[in-house]
C-alpha cells in the first residue's frame, strides 16, 4: 500500500467516522419521535439527541468518591470500541475504511471490548445498581453472541468471504438473492440487534425503574462528558449494527466507484434504508411488551434456531 | 538437552544441600531453573530456526543395549518454547512467592520438586522413545503431586494430591497399555518407530485412540477426565497452580497431538468428530462452572478446562481435515490449537500469578472478601486485567488471535467438507466457541470487577498491600507477551508453520503469517486479521473520546434553551459560568467527586454487588447444567415476622463427581473387597499364586513350541 492511499485510507475512516458520530443521535430521536406519534404524542424536536449531547457535554464531570481510574477509562473505551468498529463496516461506499484490519470477526471482537469495557466500569462505584447491569448485560450478550456469529457467517459463508468490504462487493455482483435462508438470517439478525441495542421487548431505554432496566443500570452513575460518551457511543452501535444489516442483506445502492454521483445515491439509499428498519424498530418496541429477563432466552434461542434453519437450507 | 537435564540435578542437588538456609536454597533453585530453561530455549529456537531436528542418546546400559534416547523435533520445540516461556517467569516469581513467611521453611522442599516437575516436562516433550517418555511422564507426576500437597497439614490438600494419583495412575496405566499394544508388531520402543502409522485402520486402530485419548485426557484435564483439575490447581502453592494450568496440562494436549492426532496413522472421521464434541464440551461446561466458582483459584482452574476446550476444537477440526484428506484445512484447525496452547500458557500463567499476590496479600482466596484491591496493588490489577481481556478473547489480545484461528479451521472445515451432515458440526463449533468465549468475558467482569474495584469487602482486603518487584516484573513480562502475541500474530504463525510441515498430512498454506502483523486464513482471500491496525484505530477512538469529553462543549452551539436554563441556574445563586462555551470548558476541567448514591441508605461494602448475585442470572437461565439447590432460612425468636438473622445457602449439583464418579468408585470398591479373597496378606497364598504362575507360564511356553 503507498502512501497515497494509505492517506487516502485513514481521509475515508475519519470522515465516516465522523459522519456516523454525527448521525446516530437522529437514529436515536427519529426512533423516539416515531413512538411518540404513535401513541399520539408530539414527542421531542428533531435535534433532542444533539440538545442531550450539548447539556451533558458541557457540564462539569461528577464521578463517585470510591471509583478509581478504570470508571473513567470505561466510557472512553466503549466509544473507542464504537468509533474503530465503523471503521470495519462500508456505509456509503462497497468498501470499509479499514477493510485491510479485518472482517466480521473482528467486528464483533471489536464490540465486545466496549462491551467488556464498560461492564467492569459498572462495578467501579459499589452501587448495586451497576452491578446489576453489569451483569445482566453480560448474560444477555453471551446468549446474543452465538446467535450473533451464526448469522453473520450464514451471510458470509453465501458470500465466501468473512471481510465485509468483499462481501458487500461480491452480493452487488450476484445480485438480489430472494434466498429463504436471507430471509431467516435477516430474521435472526433483527432479533439480536434489538437485544445489543437495548429495545423492547429485551431492555427499555425509556426507564430508569430498578428492577426492569439493563442498559440503564449499567451507566446509572454516569454524568457530564462522561455519560455524554456512553449515550453517544450506544447511539453509535445501533447504527452500526442496522447498516450491518443493510450491508448483509440490502446492499443495492451502495456506491461502487468514489465519484460524487455515486456517493450521492449511495447516501440517499443508506439513509432510506436505515429510516425502514427504524420503522421496523418502531413497531417493534411499540407493539410489544418487555419480556421478564429470564424470558429473553427463550427470545434468543429463536433467532438461534433461525440461524441454524438458514444454515441448513442454504448449504443442505 | 543432555546439557540442560543435568544443569537441574545439579541444581536439585545443590538446593538440598542448601536445605537449611531457605534463602540460598531458594535463590539457588529459582535462578538455576530459570537458567536451565534458558539453556532449553536454545536448542529449542534453533530446532525453530534450522527446520533440522535434533536427537541423541541420554544413557545406555552397556550389557542390554537397553537405551533412554530424546528427540526434538518441530513439535516438541513448540511444545518447550511454550514451556520455556512461562517457567522462567514463575521461577522468577517464586523467589519472592516462596520467600513469604507462609512457605519459606519449605523453599528447599518447592524449590527442588519444582525444578524436579520442569525437567520432567522438558523431558517429556523430548523423549524419545515410549520408556523414556514414561519415565518422565511418571516422574512428573509424582513431582506434581508432592507439590499439590506442599501444605500437607490441611485435610484438602492430601486429598487433592491423592486424587490426582489415582486419576494419573489411571490414565498412565492406559498409556503403558497404549504402548505395548503399539510396540508388539515392531518390537521397537522408539517413537520413530512406534509413531509412524503402521497400525491398519480397525478396531484395533479406534481401540488404542480410545486408550490414548484417555490416558491423556486425563492429564489435559478433559471433561469428563477433569474432576482431579479443579480440587489439585487450588490446593497447590500459587506458583505451581500457574505452571500447573499453563504448562502441566499442555502435556496432555502434547500427547494428543502427537500420539493420537500424528501418531496412528490419518485419523478417522470419527475420532476428529469425537474430538470436536468432547471439546465442545469441556469449553462450555468449564466456562459454565468457572462462573459459579468464588474461589479465585478454583475459578481459574476451570477456565483451565474451558481453554483445553478451546485447544480441541482447534485439532478436532484438523483431525477431521485430515480424514478428508485435506491438509490444508487441517494446518489451520492445528495451528489455531497450538497457537491457543502457547496463549492459554501466557495469559492463564499471568492470571494465576495475580491472583498469587492476592492472596498473599489478602490470606483468602474468596472472590467475597475482595474488592478495592485496584487502589492498594495498582500493578497486580492492571495485570490482571490485561490477563482477563486476553483470557475473554477481546482484540487486540493475544486470545483473539487463536480463536480467530479456530473459527477459520471451521468455516473451512464447513465449506470444504464432503459429508453433508459431519459437516454441520463445524457451523456448530463455531456456535460454541462463540458462546463460550462471551460467557468467559462474564466471568473475568466477575472476576475482576468484584475482586479489585469498589469498596474493600473485609479488613484483609482493605489493608492488602502490592507485592514486591520480584514477583511484579514476572508479570509485567507475561502482560507484554499477551500484547505481543496478539498484535503480532504473523511472527506466531511464522514459528509455527515449521512445525505444520514436519507433521505428516499437513500442507500449511505459506501466507498462513502475512508479513508479521497479520495473519489470513492461508487459502484464497476468505478472511485476514491485522490486530495492530485495530489496535491504532482504538488509540484514535481513545483520542478522540477524551477530546469530546474535554472540549466538546464547544462545538456545539449553545441551544437557546440550553442558554435559558443555564441564565435560570445563575439566577437561583448556582455557580455557573454565563454559558461561554470557553469558561465552560474552563470549569469542566475540575472534576467533583462524590460519595456513590446509596439508594437513601448508606452505601458499605455490605451493599455492593457480590460475585453470587453477578452470576446469578446464569445460574437461573442454564439451571438445567447446575441443577441448583439453595436454602434460606429465616431465624427468628418472636415472630416469624421478625427474622433475626437469615442463612442463605446455594450451590450446584456437582453433576459428574455424583453420577459419573459416585457409581464408578462404588462398583471399584465393591471389587475391591471381592478381591480380598484373594489378597488377603497371607504370604503362603501369594507364594502359591508365583508358583501357579510360573508352572502355568511354563507349561505354555513348552506347549506353544
Amino acid at each position: 500500500m503507498s502512501t497515497i492511499d494509505a492517506l487516502i485510507a485513514i481521509g475515508l475512516a475519519v470522515l465516516q467516522a465522523a459522519g456516523l458520530l454525527a448521525a446516530a443521535p437522529l437514529l436515536k430521536t427519529t426512533i423516539k419521535k416515531m413512538k411518540a406519534r404513535l401513541q399520539n404524542r408530539q414527542g421531542p424536536p428533531w435535534r433532542q439527541g444533539y440538545y442531550d449531547l450539548a447539556k451533558l457535554l458541557s457540564k462539569e464531570p461528577v464521578r463517585s468518591a470510591d471509583a478509581s481510574w478504570i470508571y473513567v477509562a470505561g466510557p472512553r473505551v466503549y466509544f473507542a470500541a464504537a468509533v474503530a468498529a465503523t471503521l470495519l463496516v462500508p456505509v456509503l461506499l462497497a468498501a470499509a475504511p479499514l477493510e485491510a484490519a479485518g472482517g466480521i470477526l473482528l467486528l464483533v471482537g471489536t464490540l465486545a471490548v466496549g462491551r467488556f469495557a464498560l461492564a467492569v466500569a459498572a462495578l467501579d462505584t459499589g452501587s448495586p445498581f451497576g452491578g446489576m447491569g453489569a451483569s445482566r448485560d453480560m448474560t444477555i450478550a453471551a446468549l446474543a453472541e452465538p446467535a450473533l456469529m451464526l448469522c453473520l457467517l450464514t451471510s458470509a459463508l453465501a458470500a465466501g468471504s468473512l471481510n465485509l468490504g468483499v462481501l458487500v462487493r461480491d452480493l452487488l455482483q450476484q445480485g438480489p438473492s430472494f434466498h429463504p435462508s436471507d430471509m431467516l438470517a435477516l430474521a435472526g439478525l433483527f432479533i439480536i440487534i434489538i437485544a445489543e441495542t437495548g429495545r423492547i421487548p429485551v431492555d427499555n431505554p425509556a426507564t430508569h425503574l430498578e428492577l426492569t432496566m439493563i442498559h440503564e443500570a449499567m451507566v446509572l452513575e454516569y454524568a457530564g462528558p462522561d455519560l455524554a460518551l456512553v449515550e453517544s457511543a450506544s447511539a453509535l452501535k445501533e447504527l452500526l449494527y442496522l447498516t450491518l444489516l443493510v450491508d448483509l442483506f440490502i446492499p443495492a445502492g451502495i456506491a461502487t466507484s468514489a465519484t460524487p454521483g455515486a456517493i450521492v445515491v449511495g447516501l440517499v439509499a443508506w439513509a432510506g434504508k436505515i429510516f425502514l428498519l427504524a420503522v421496523a424498530i418502531t413497531l417493534a418496541e411499540s407493539t410489544n411488551a418487555k419480556l421478564r429477563l429470564f424470558r429473553v432466552p427463550e427470545l434468543v434461542s429463536v433467532s438461534l434456531g433461525l440461524a441454524f434453519l438458514a444454515l441448513a437450507i442454504r448449504f443442505l | 538437552m543432555p546439557f540442560a537435564l543435568l544443569l537441574r540435578l545439579a541444581v536439585i542437588a545443590l538446593t538440598l544441600l542448601a536445605a537449611r538456609r531457605a534463602a540460598v536454597a531458594r535463590f539457588t533453585a529459582f535462578l538455576g531453573s530459570a537458567a536451565a530453561s534458558i539453556v532449553t530455549v536454545t536448542t529449542a529456537a534453533t530446532v525453530l530456526r534450522t527446520g533440522s531436528s535434533v536427537h541423541g542418546v541420554l544413557f545406555v546400559h552397556g550389557a542390554s543395549q537397553f537405551s533412554l534416547s530424546y528427540a526434538v523435533d518441530g513439535l516438541s520445540a513448540f511444545f518447550l518454547l511454550v514451556l520455556a516461556a512461562l517457567a522462567v517467569p514463575i521461577a522468577l516469581y517464586s523467589i519472592g512467592y516462596v520467600g513469604h513467611p507462609h512457605f519459606s521453611r519449605r523453599s528447599a522442599f518447592i524449590g527442588a520438586a519444582f525444578n524436579a516437575l520442569v525437567g520432567a516436562v522438558e523431558l517429556v516433550f523430548t523423549a524419545g522413545d515410549a520408556i523414556t517418555f514414561l519415565f518422565a511422564w511418571e516422574l512428573m507426576t509424582l513431582a506434581t503431586a508432592a507439590l499439590v500437597a506442599t501444605e500437607h497439614e490441611e485435610r484438602t490438600s492430601r486429598r487433592a494430591a491423592y486424587l490426582y494419583l489415582v486419576m494419573s495412575h489411571v490414565g498412565t496405566g492406559c498409556l503403558i497399555a497404549g504402548f505395548l499394544v503399539l510396540a508388539a508388531g515392531p518390537g521397537s520402543l522408539s517413537f520413530a518407530t512406534l509413531l509412524s502409522g503402521h497400525i491398519a485402520p480397525g478396531p484395533l486402530r479406534d481401540g488404542l485412540f480410545a486408550l490414548f485419548f484417555l490416558g491423556f485426557g486425563v492429564k489435559a484435564g478433559v471433561i469428563p477426565l477433569h474432576v482431579w483439575l479443579p480440587e489439585a490447581h487450588p490446593a497447590a502453592p500459587t506458583s505451581i497452580s500457574a505452571f500447573m494450568s499453563g504448562v502441566l496440562i499442555k502435556t496432555g494436549i502434547y500427547g494428543i497431538v502427537r500420539v493420537c492426532a500424528f501418531g496412528l496413522g490419518a485419523p478417522s472421521l470419527f475420532w476428529g468428530v469425537l474430538v470436536v464434541a468432547l471439546g465442545g464440551l469441556s469449553a462450555v461446561l468449564g466456562v459454565l462452572y468457572a462462573l459459579m466458582q468464588h474461589d479465585l483459584k478454583r475459578l481459574l482452574a476451570y477456565h483451565s478446562i474451558e481453554n483445553i476446550g478451546i485447544i480441541l476444537l482447534g485439532l478436532g477440526a484438523g483431525m477431521m481435515g485430515l480424514a478428508y484428506g485435506r491438509g490444508d484445512v487441517a494446518s489451520i484447525g492445528v495451528a489455531a490449537s497450538l497457537y491457543h496452547v502457547l496463549n492459554h500458557a501466557v495469559f492463564k500463567g499471568l492470571l494465576f500469578l495475580g491472583a498469587g499476590n492476592v492472596v498473599l496479600a489478602t490470606g483468602t482466596r474468596q472472590i467475597e472478601q475482595f474488592g478495592g484491591l485496584l487502589r492498594r496493588m495498582p500493578w497486580t490489577g492492571l495485570f490482571f486485567l490485561i490477563g482477563a481481556m486476553a483470557i475473554s478473547g477481546l482484540p487486540p489480545l493475544n486470545g483473539f488471535a487463536s480463536e480467530w484461528l479456530t473459527f477459520q479451521a471451521f468455516l473451512y472445515g464447513f465449506r470444504g467438507a464432503p459429508e453433508p451432515l459431519v459437516h454441520f458440526l463445524f457451523p456448530l463449533g463455531g456456535a460454541l466457541l462463540a458462546l463460550t468465549t462471551a460467557l468467559a468475558a462474564a466471568c473475568f467482569v466477575k472476576a475482576f470487577g468484584i475482586s479489585f474495584l469498589a469498596l474493600p469487602r473485609s479488613r484483609a482486603a482493605a489493608e492488602a498491600h502490592e507485592a514486591p518487584a520480584v514477583m511484579l516484573a514476572p508479570q509485567a513480562w507475561l502482560a507484554a507477551l499477551c500484547v505481543g502475541l496478539g498484535v503480532f500474530p504473523g511472527v506466531v504463525l511464522r514459528a509455527l508453520n515449521g512445525v505444520l510441515t514436519s507433521l505428516p498430512g499437513l500442507h500449511p498454506s505459506l501466507d498462513l503469517a502475512s508479513g508479521s502483523l497479520g495473519m489470513t486464513s492461508g487459502l484464497s482471500a476468505f478472511d485476514h486479521v491485522v490486530p495492530l491496525m485495530l489496535a491504532a484505530a482504538l488509540v484514535g477512538g481513545l483520542a478522540v473520546a477524551g477530546a469530546l469529553a474535554a472540549y466538546g462543549a464547544r462545538a456545539f452551539p449553545l441551544s437557546r434553551k440550553l442558554r435559558r436554563t443555564a441564565e435560570a441556574l445563575a439566577e437561583a445563586g448556582q455557580p455557573i459560568g454565563a454559558g461561554s462555551p470557553e469558561r465552560l470548558a474552563l470549569r469542566r476541567a475540575r472534576v467533583r467527586r462524590v460519595p456513590t448514591w446509596g439508594c437513601g441508605g448508606e452505601l458499605t461494602a455490605r451493599t455492593e454487588y457480590t460475585a453470587t448475585a453477578f452470576s446469578k442470572p446464569l445460574m437461573m437461565i442454564f439451571h438445567a447444567v447446575y441443577r441448583p439447590t439453595r436454602q434460606v432460612d429465616a431465624l427468628a425468636e418472636v415472630s416469624p415476622y421478625f427474622p433475626q438473622e437469615v442463612r442463605y445457602r446455594a450451590e450446584i449439583e456437582p453433576t459428574f463427581e455424583r453420577y459419573v464418579y459416585g457409581p464408578l468408585l462404588r462398583v471399584v470398591l465393591r471389587v475391591a473387597t471381592g478381591l480380598k479373597v484373594l489378597q488377603a496378606g497371607s504370604l503362603h497364598a501369594y507364594l502359591a499364586y508365583v508358583i501357579v504362575l510360573v508352572v502355568g507360564l511354563v507349561l505354555f511356553v513348552w506347549w506353544r513350541s
